[in-house]
């Protein structure tokens, strides 16, 4: 292949990768903003007093930690549908989008109620016993003061964990999402270069992991701005 | 779903626990000895070859390792000298592409996890060494490995998890482990939620025993710090 074709065949797969790349950062995006109310619901779940709430938490969370992110995801897609078969006669299928999404958000969540439940308790007694003292209400409390303690502690975990949702996301092609894998899938089945076009796929990973790296480094100066350090 | 049918899934889905825990082991084995050759080549700073170090561990941690197992299996057959070569009966065979790229990603995790437990030895106990008269070479291999391996080991548990869970994905390049039963299963019968449930409970057994075995290790490896 010599240089013009070359650019040729850049110029015509560049716009699919750029659409696989969108749909794989909406879908990550997507699966993060729902795991972490997921993920805060199941941390403050298995801090509740209420023993038989914390213990089906704890299992569903273990449960969710020892199965294969693919079987999640294979649950997900095709046993919505053969649920709902069951429930109402009816053959519904759910968009591997919205599948993709609701698996990748429940495995992001289960990790990460973890991280935050460890955050949370991290916080020192002391300031909610401080703010007690000054009047401040329970709800103020704990978005105005436990809150954004807890946030310095959870954001290196968390921020790991993000990077690893961003490389589960790969496991949607399986379910037919177009994304930066699938997309790969397709042109090297065309142009018989499997080689090239998946390493293509992998350099853009790992593009966004570096970006996303970057700017999680960012995240943890700003957070812990206020903490003195010691210098030996 | 009833008890039966589930139970009568079971016979079929254990053909392919024998994969599961072959591909597991062999990559665990695999990438464990790796990461410790690697972790040597790190901490002794060897020069050119701590670059590919680095340059193996960016590229295994920051890309998918779907993306690895795919680019392994199906990567080499676009070159012809590939193919003529002799290592091709060994390149077309799924179980070994699975178990090379579950094993080199398990390798790149893992030394990142052995160099982090060895950066965190206290400096003290270098320079006792030192103090005793050993070189760097017998420091590391008498003192500082075997208690950075211990203290990495609960981390390390969680890593082979994560590959016994990770070696799934074979069943995507054909092989016929575990996932690959229960996918079969689920196109045959459509019983997709008792199906998955069944796999799903033969993981969580497997991920337990796993969990057990490790914590029993770690007992006995720190039984010194207690």
């Amino acid at each position: 292949m010599d240089a013009s074709t070359l650019t040729n065949v850049f110029t015509r797969y560049s716009g699919l990768f750029l659409d696989a790349t969108l749909m794989t950062l909406g879908l990550a995006l997507s699966a993060l903003g729902v795991g972490l109310i997921l993920a805060t619901v199941f941390a403050l779940g298995e801090l509740s007093r209420f023993r038989p709430l914390a213990w089906l938490t704890t299992s569903v969370v273990t449960i969710l930690r020892g199965l294969p992110e693919l079987l999640i995801i294979f649950f997900v897609y095709f046993g919505f549908t053969h649920a709902l078969f069951l429930l109402t006669d009816q053959f519904v299928e759910l968009s591997p989008f919205t599948a993709g999404t609701i698996a990748l958000s429940l495995i992001y969540s289960a990790y990460a109620s973890q991280i935050l439940r460890g955050a949370l308790l991290a916080v020192a007694k002391g300031q909610k016993e401080a703010a007690k003292a000054l009047g401040i209400s329970r709800q103020r409390t704990f978005f105005r003061i436990v809150l954004p303690q807890a946030w310095r502690h959870a954001l290196p975990g968390l921020g790991n964990q993000w990077l690893v949702l961003l490389k589960d996301t790969a496991l949607v092609a399986l379910i037919g999402i177009n994304d930066i894998l699938r997309q790969a899938q397709l042109i090297s089945v065309q142009t018989y270069e499997p080689f090239t076009w998946y390493c293509i796929a992998a350099l853009i990973y790992l593009v966004i992991t570096l970006i996303s790296q970057n700017l999680l480094n960012r995240m943890k100066q700003h957070s812990s701005r206020y903490v003195r350090e010691v210098k030996a | 779903m009833s008890m039966k049918t589930a139970l009568s899934y079971l016979p079929e889905l254990m053909k392919g626990l024998g994969t599961t825990l072959e591909l597991t082991f062999a990559s665990l084995l695999v990438g464990c000895t790796l990461a410790l050759l690697f972790t040597l080549v790190l901490t002794l700073r060897i020069k050119p070859l701590n670059w590919l170090v680095k340059l193996q561990i960016l590229l295994f941690t920051g890309t998918p390792l779907l993306v690895q197992i795919f680019l392994l299996y199906y990567g080499p057959a676009q070159f012809d000298f590939l193919r003529d070569s002799s290592l091709w009966p060994l390149l077309s065979q799924p179980w070994f592409c699975a178990m090379l790229a579950l094993a080199l990603n398990s390798a790149a995790y893992s030394t990142q996890l052995f160099k982090g437990a060895i950066d965190n030895i206290a400096p003290g106990e270098w320079e006792a060494c030192y103090a005793l008269g050993m070189t760097k070479g017998q420091a590391l291999g008498r003192v500082i490995l075997p208690h950075a391996f211990r203290r990495a080991l609960p981390a390390y548990g969680n890593e082979m998890i994560l590959i016994m869970k990770g070696s799934s994905l074979a069943s995507t390049i054909t092989l016929m482990d575990l996932m690959g039963y229960a996918s079969r299963l689920n196109a045959r019968t459509y019983d997709t939620l008792t199906v998955f449930t069944m796999a799903g409970i033969i993981y969580l057994v497997l991920t337990g025993i796993m969990t057990l075995l490790v914590r029993l290790l770690e007992r006995k490896a720190l039984a010194f710090s207690r």
